[in-house]
């Protein structure tokens, strides 16, 4: 006999739930795509939209005891860990009502009250933050589970590599999630990872690796489902690769000159959205209204976010000197 | 000989699924995969094929193939002719093998061999029409493809391909079933399960719970995967010209341990057993979920729809291996008695022993 993972259907508040985010991401960034071309927003931003399966289907089987930490394309599982979007939104305009008082940014968005460690400038720099975490959740035990989302690029970042080896070795509840896009900003995975399926590195650290979907829901979900057991459960650390596309370019002002027709099938064909829609409206386990409803919803909830972020202050000079030690 | 041409077509993402996470099943590097490929192409050489369509890949196989033609380039001989089929949108799915394949039957491959796991096979199959197919393993439930050196398979594709060895006993009709759900319908190679999931996700079936009828073209007691089931209650070999079909249920009185996927060994409830003979229609009589062809969630149905299931006679061609090299070795194919140099002066007429 060997271990299984209990499944059970997603309940409708569930399936609620996860159109409800990955709707929420699409249309922040949808938002933001088109409020920074305007000119109104400081620094770079990096887009999320087109892997919201993957933000959602990991965080909806985490819970209050769990940590992820993210990366420079982050706003995603910032929304999949339950940060407040309107803070979000004021953070990205560098504004004081900020989740990080307007001081870090698209790249720097952190709600530790959420588990959300941060989103991440350094490529490659969340693995060894959820290290720390997990390691801190078996010591304690408190069951929680710590999820490094990191990319492509990343995987080939020795701090990955070295966290996923002490993942490994200390038994860690860990999970690494690799958000496979296709491109290190313009570099080819095809070319630049050198087995080619991320989580074949999974065999060299004595973990299961695994290539998902990264554009169905469900299948993200289910999957992340058994490696959260497994982590809970003690069975140590697992890599999830995602296999995706992101429909915009590296960075807001990337001119994409290195691809070319992948973005409008994925739109067309692939959409993680479109597809979640027509599955449940054909099982009838949600109706149009229902999902035309949360449209709706979130596309207020957007709304009153950018309204709020751009009537807000931002840092005073007095904020300079704060936020700059924290006491543990 | 005329145009002996082999196709050879290998699956990047087999061998890469939940099965890994879920209950331990083997992974199989995208490194091996590619060299299986060129010591395939050794043995090919050594039986006369020329020419080798290969399929291209972004897992690294065909790229990898490509590098060691490079390689080899310059030293003189040893590997037949490589064409790459390129110049195809890739779309890391299972229809780039449907694509691969369809053209290298097209192009005139004689034999085509697939590298991949049941899913892959039944994809091959599915595209490869009457031309005969070798099926190698490298995925995950490894029923159909046969777990064998690549040298032996590549020494028997070419043995049928170049027409040294007649396809007579040798290359087999398999049977296969087809799950239909309206004008929706999918192949399967080994057995056809209906499961209560009510979702694709992340394709492969694990939980014996949600299932409720199982279909098998065979069912043998030392097969792994859901065929497994019955192959320990009514075992069905390859050869015989019917299948086996049953209701499953967790509470049944008749309970089967079965090896229903890698690393997992379950209790399985089983109900009714019957036959299937070809060509009769069996109904789905769960009332809305998905069907798993080869083991792998595949078509969703949803209530009305009511999905069948039927078993056919005219599966893809397959190579039996050990009975092509048994036949190699009664003709002599491999064999001489002449010293180095001197030719075929002891062997057979159809030797192919060649002068070094």
């Amino acid at each position: 006999m060997t271990d299984t993972v209990e499944r059970e259907a997603l309940s409708r508040e569930q399936l609620l739930s996860a159109y409800r985010m990955m709707r929420a991401i699409r249309e922040f960034e949808e938002r933001v795509h088109a409020e920074f071309a305007t000119g109104g927003i400081p620094g770079f931003v990096h887009l999320y939209a087109g892997e919201e399966a993957s933000a959602v289907g990991v965080c909806s089987n985490l819970d209050g005891r769990d940590t992820i930490a993210s990366t420079h394309r982050g706003h995603g599982h910032c929304i999949a860990k339950g940060v407040n979007v309107g803070e979000m939104m004021a953070e990205i305009y560098g504004r004081r009502t900020g989740s990080c008082h307007g001081k870090g940014g698209s790249m720097h968005i952190a709600d530790l009250s959420k588990g959300m460690l941060g989103a991440n400038g350094i490529v490659g720099g969340g693995p060894p933050l959820i290290c720390g975490t997990a390691l801190a959740a078996k010591l304690k035990g408190t069951g929680g589970v710590s999820v490094a989302f990191f990319g492509d690029g990343a995987s080939n970042q020795g701090t990955t590599l070295e966290s996923m080896n002490l993942a490994s070795v200390w038994n860690l509840p860990a999970i690494f999630v690799a958000e496979n896009n296709g491109y290190a900003e313009t570099t080819s995975s095809t070319w630049s990872v050198a087995s080619d399926n991320i989580a074949d590195r999974a065999a060299g650290f004595g973990m299961p690796g695994v290539v998902v979907d990264g554009f169905d829901f469900f299948a993200v979900h289910e999957a992340a489902r058994a490696a959260v057991a497994r982590a809970r459960g003690g069975g140590g650390p697992t890599l999830l690769e995602m296999k995706f596309t992101r429909y915009y370019g590296h960075f807001e002002g990337d001119q994409q000159t290195y691809r070319a027709g992948e973005v409008e099938h994925a739109r067309a064909e692939l959409d993680c959205l479109k597809r979640f829609a027509a599955r449940v409206r054909r099982t009838g386990e949600l109706s149009q209204a229902d999902l035309d409803a949360i449209d709706a919803e979130v596309g207020a909830m957007i709304d009153e976010a950018v309204d709020e972020a751009k009537a807000a202050p931002p840092p005073a000079e007095a904020d300079l000197l704060t936020d700059v030690y924290v006491r543990y | 000989m005329g145009d002996a041409i082999v196709g050879v077509v290998a699956n990047p993402l087999s061998g890469r699924d939940i099965r890994r996470l879920v209950t331990q099943a083997s992974v199989f590097p995208t490194a091996e995969k590619a060299n299986m490929i060129l010591r395939m192409l050794t043995a090919f050489e050594a039986v006369g094929v020329h020419r080798v369509l290969l399929g291209t890949d972004l897992g690294g196989i065909s790229a990898a193939v490509f590098r060691a033609l490079g390689r080899r380039r310059g030293q003189g001989g040893g590997w037949p002719e490589v064409d790459f089929l390129d110049g195809q949108p890739i779309r890391q799915t299972a229809q780039d093998t449907t694509d691969a394949v369809r053209r290298m039957v097209t192009a005139g491959a004689r034999v085509i061999v697939c590298l991949g796991g049941d899913g892959t096979a039944r994809v091959t199959a599915a595209a490869a029409g009457d031309v005969p197919m070798l099926a190698l393993s490298t995925g995950t439930n490894n029923t159909f493809p046969a777990v064998r050196e690549a040298t032996i398979a590549g020494l028997a594709a070419g043995l049928v391909a170049t027409g040294a060895v007649p396809p007579d006993g040798v290359v087999t009709r398999a049977k296969m079933l087809e799950a239909r759900v309206g004008d929706r319908a999918e192949p399967a190679l080994i057995d056809v399960a209906v499961s209560t999931e009510r979702h694709v996700g992340t394709r492969a079936v694990w939980d014996p719970a949600t299932l409720t009828q199982l279909f098998c073209a065979f069912a043998e007691p030392d097969a792994v995967g859901l065929s497994s089931i019955l192959g320990q209650l009514s075992p069905v070999a390859r050869h015989e010209p019917h299948g086996v079909t049953a209701r499953l249920a967790v509470g049944a009185a008749r309970q089967v341990l079965a090896p229903i996927a890698p690393g997992l060994v379950a209790p399985v409830g089983v109900g009714e057993i019957e036959p299937m003979r070809p060509g009769r229609v069996h109904p789905v009589d769960t009332p809305a979920g998905v069907i798993a062809v080869d083991g792998e969630r595949e078509l969703t149905f949803e209530p009305g729809e009511q999905p069948t299931v039927r078993l056919r006679a005219d599966g893809p061609w397959c190579i039996d291996v050990p009975a092509v090299l048994a036949a190699s070795a009664r003709l002599g194919l491999l064999s001489h008695t002449g010293r180095r140099g001197q030719g075929n002066q002891g062997g057979t007429q159809r030797s192919l022993w060649r002068n070094l």
